[in-house]
């Protein structure tokens, strides 16, 4: 708890600090104010303290999901030193805005109470509504926000509608609570509970842009700007997933038999839109945004896949995902400025001649996305298809499986792009701070893939 | 541990090898890893078979990183250990880009492939035969010919999607282990399946390596694949990696699946004999020598896979004979492909001929392991190939039959190849052309050596495969 009122209190005061003109002292403090976040988070480890008349319940799924977002939020900040160097204004604004933004996944971690949810879903995302229009004369990343706003705030609606309906059938917003009025109806549920529960859902899985409620997020990612996007398709997903998990684990199983079939519908859709989608892409944005809906199938078949380690595989796999996808739209960073502000697959050309010690690094992290021995993504799959296969999923596993395959090529389409000669106009320049975070978290996503196989939870 | 020396020498040399910016000096450590591995590699064939390396790896998940051998994986040890001297050897003195990466990948291939062929476990398995694979791609891909980026590309996702029913399979199988799952060989042969779930995990486990090897219908990243690769790229290929296909069905199929391989048994064979006449009659139409040889080493791998489903001693210790042989013999013939191009600047058939008057030597050692690839007496092809077919013949007398065309196809498109080639007039365009280097002796002559010597003296090899060949023939009854 005092982990999420110190995020809070460090948004306010990095917001304040843009007053100050100087620049140079935003990240540090930031990052120096998480870092304490961490220590905060890890010492709450075990004590399942609960609070608002236990509206928030703080265990060690809520504690390991915060640590994993934190450090993925430090990571992005400590990118930030260098993408924020030649921005001028309202630098202050997006450090806080993200600050903002945890605090609300913080609080999607850790609800056990439906206004809970509500509440974290609503602080995480007004502040990306912001942030995606972060560049204020950008068509697109205007349209962006725009659109996210719009669309968002629709999925809010909709989730809050599906509260009220849950609310007026069952009296109560309290999971547990929730969990044994559904359960006394034995799988046959008046409709009006049954529509709230579908459209808690769809407001979740708008969220975690699960096919078919992911019409937004190609766009989104594409128009807002890199560093917002990266923290958009990792923090985010990862914040959703963990509430989503919670909401199934906590309030909503066993599933009445339609809901569960829509939710594996939702998969199969999800990992099939996902994987299709991406093979089109020629702008790596919108590739990195179709493939991050293909991860959330895979996500969802491991949280479908009712099980005991469910929980610690979401961990391990939105964690190792997420270590791989910062950096690459990092390196995607780099390689824009080298070609003029392009955001094709093309700008990857050359890379491997110019600077190969960034380009191995891009591979590792790509093998890793598209789940490849002896990276972590491989892991992090193979879990999921234990969990999935030892449930007796077959047919759902070879689908997903069969859509692997279909990841495997584009993530490859990149990759033979990094080795194809061309040099492009500009010099790729990479600050020594990028380079050594680039090479750590390509040597960390190995190192996970071969030794550490499964975080505490 | 000597099993986890001989998997770590070629990675550790491997990955020290980008320390190097010499090209020569990182050539010769190259060689010398993989001369060394070789050596160890001989001295294993003395020692009993009970050496074997475990530690715990992923214990939640029932993986232990077990290492071990038995008959077969020792041929296979044997073959890689014994044709990566020669590949890192094809490198030398040629004009190559950024050689210690090269070489790294080289003998990272090397290692995995060395992993695949000892490990215990089905997750180590699995994890080293997807391993192998990409050092194979970046070489195909970076140092590869006309077309690679397509090709490779296709290469490599066809195998892979192969691997990755491998995948489910193997964790199928996990999850019908007793107790605590693991996915440990020894408990997946010990499960016993309902038939009618072996009939479909059959071919879930038997794709991959179907792809691998390849067999009819599965062969189409092959012919590109060997056509655009690289000298060692096509060596690594063709000698090495179709084999893991013919290894992994050996360990997975006929333990854990037995009556999953019986139901399938003869379409199997069936399958492997069109891929044998089919190849052959496309390799005898072809023009380019490159795309011809990789016709012709699929038919002799579909021969061998209509081998294995037979089920029978004789046939079994020919596969396992002729895995060696046609190791040892498609590299030598593929790199003297090779030679062809870099004298003449192509591989197609109708622009060549008449290289015997300019390359004498060249024309008397392709002619040696030509006959060695149809399988002529006193080359190892033949010991190979008539226990083959006379355990096909056990079988039927028409699989004996189409199984035997290879020989006779064989020698007809070969020896077509060979007088295209070498043969005829001399032409104006290749009058540069000269004889094999100094060099070129160092990679055939040891080669021919061992063909004419295993086709001579068969008899060591069939002693480490005595144990596992009667282990074989009672399993089948």
């Amino acid at each position: 708890m005092s982990a999420l009122i110190f995020t809070i209190v460090l948004g306010i005061i990095v917001l304040y600090l843009g007053f100050t003109k100087n620049k140079a002292i935003l990240a540090p403090v930031a990052i120096a104010g998480l870092g304490v976040s961490l220590i905060l988070s890890i010492r709450d480890w075990g004590l399942g303290s609960k609070y608002f008349h236990d509206m928030i319940l703080l265990d060690n799924f809520s504690i390991a999901f915060n640590i994993s977002m934190i450090i993925i939020t430090i990571l992005i900040f400590l990118f930030g030193v260098d993408y924020y160097e030649t921005m001028e204004f309202h630098v202050a604004e997006h450090y806080a805005l993200m600050l903002f933004a945890l605090t609300g996944a913080f609080l999607m971690t850790s609800f056990s109470n439906l206004i809970m949810l509500f509440l974290g879903i609503e602080i995480l995302s007004i502040p990306l509504y912001v942030l995606a229009g972060g560049k204020k004369y950008s068509y697109r990343s205007n349209e962006a926000s725009f659109k996210y706003f719009m669309l968002g705030s629709f999925a809010t609606a909709i989730f809050l509608f599906g509260i009220a309906l849950v609310y007026g059938a069952s009296a109560t917003f309290y999971l547990p609570e929730i969990k044994t009025y559904i359960a006394q109806f034995n799988g046959h549920l008046p409709p009006m509970l049954m529509v709230g529960l579908l459209f808690i859902l769809i407001g979740v899985a708008f969220k975690i842009a699960a096919a078919p409620f992911h019409f937004w997020s190609p766009d989104v990612y594409e128009g807002a700007p890199t560093l917002v996007t990266a923290f958009m398709a990792t923090v985010v997903k990862t914040a959703g997933f963990a509430a989503f998990y919670r909401l199934l684990g906590m309030g909503l199983l066993p599933l009445p038999p339609q809901l569960e079939k829509a939710l594996w519908v939702m998969t199969g859709l999800t990992l099939l839109i996902g994987n299709l989608g991406a093979l089109k892409q020629n702008n790596f944005k919108r590739l990195l945004a179709y493939s991050a809906i293909s991860h959330s199938g895979f996500l969802m078949l491991a949280m479908l896949s009712q099980h005991d380690s469910s929980a610690s595989v979401l961990l391990y796999y939105t964690f190792v995902y997420s270590l791989a996808t910062v950096p690459l739209f990092i390196i995607f960073i780099l390689m824009k400025r080298a070609s003029d502000g392009l955001e094709d697959l093309t700008i990857f050309r050359g890379l491997y001649k110019a600077k190969p010690w960034v380009a191995v690094p891009a591979i590792v992290l790509l093998m890793s996305l598209a789940g490849i021995p002896p990276t972590s993504g491989f892991m992090a799959k193979y879990q999921v298809f234990v969990l999935s296969i030892s449930q007796g999923i077959l047919l759902t596993s070879i689908f997903a499986i069969i859509m692997a395959i279909i990841g495997v090529y584009y993530y490859f389409f990149v990759i033979r792009e990094i080795f194809t000669d061309k040099q492009q106009p500009y010099p790729i320049i990479v600050s020594k701070i990028n380079g050594a975070l680039i090479i750590v978290c390509t040597v960390a996503v190995l190192f996970m893939g071969i030794f550490m196989w499964r975080l505490p939870i | 541990m000597i099993l986890l020396i001989i998997l770590l020498i070629p990675f550790i040399t491997g990955l020290s090898l980008l320390f190097f910016r010499k090209a020569a000096t990182a050539r010769t450590v190259a060689l010398i890893s993989t001369v060394v591995n070789l050596l160890l590699t001989l001295s294993l064939l003395n020692a009993d078979q009970s050496v074997t390396y475990s530690a715990q790896w992923i214990n939640y998940l029932g993986i232990q990183f077990s290492l071990g051998y038995d008959g077969i994986s020792t041929i296979m040890l044997l073959l890689t250990n014994l044709l990566f001297p020669f590949v890192v050897m094809a490198g030398f003195g040629r004009d190559q880009k950024n050689v210690p990466m090269l070489n790294c990948l080289i003998l990272c291939a090397q290692a995995a492939l060395i992993g695949v062929f000892l490990a215990q476990n089905a997750f180590l398995f699995y994890v080293f035969w997807e391993l192998a694979l990409i050092p194979v791609y970046f070489i195909l891909l970076v140092w590869g010919g006309d077309d690679r980026k397509a090709i490779t590309l296709k290469f490599f996702i066809y195998t892979l999607a192969g691997s990755l029913f491998l995948l489910f399979g193997i964790i199928y199988l996990y999850q019908l282990t007793p107790g605590t799952h693991t996915t440990d060989f020894s408990a997946f042969s010990q499960l016993h399946i309902p038939a009618g779930t072996q009939n479909w995990l059959f071919w879930i486990l038997f794709i991959a390596f179907a792809i691998k090897m390849p067999i009819f219908p599965f062969h189409t990243w092959q012919p590109p694949t060997y056509k655009m690769a690289s000298t060692q790229g096509v060596m690594i290929l063709a000698g090495v990696m179709t084999k893991m296909g013919i290894y992994g069905a050996l360990r997975f199929l006929f333990p854990v699946v037995p009556l999953g391989v019986l139901y399938w048994q003869n379409l199997v064979i069936i399958m492997s004999l069109i891929g044998v006449i089919y190849a052959s009659v496309i390799a005898y139409k072809h023009t380019n020598l490159k795309t011809m040889i990789a016709y012709s080493s699929m038919a002799h791998i579909s021969l061998m896979a209509a081998a294995m489903f037979v089920l029978n001693a004789y046939a079994y210790q020919g596969l396992i004979f002729q895995v060696l042989s046609h190791g040892v013999t498609i590299a030598a013939l593929f790199y003297l492909a090779c030679l062809v191009k870099e004298q003449t600047g192509t591989t197609e058939m109708p622009q060549l001929g008449g290289l015997k008057i300019n390359a004498p030597n060249m024309a008397i050692l392709f002619l040696i392991i030509l006959l060695g690839s149809i399988a002529l007496p006193l080359t190892a092809g033949f010991v190979g190939e008539f226990l083959m077919i006379t355990g096909l013949f056990q079988q039927s007398i028409w699989f004996a039959l189409f199984g035997g065309l290879t020989m006779i196809l064989g020698a007809i498109y070969m020896l077509y190849a060979y007088q295209r080639v070498m043969l005829g007039d001399k032409k104006v365009a290749f009058a540069k052309a000269t004889d094999l280097r100094a060099l070129d002796y160092w990679i055939l002559v040891p080669l021919i050596v061992v063909i004419l010597g295993l086709g001579i003296y068969p008899q060591p090899i069939f002693d480490i495969l005595k144990p596992v060949a009667e282990v074989f023939s009672g399993l089948a009854h």
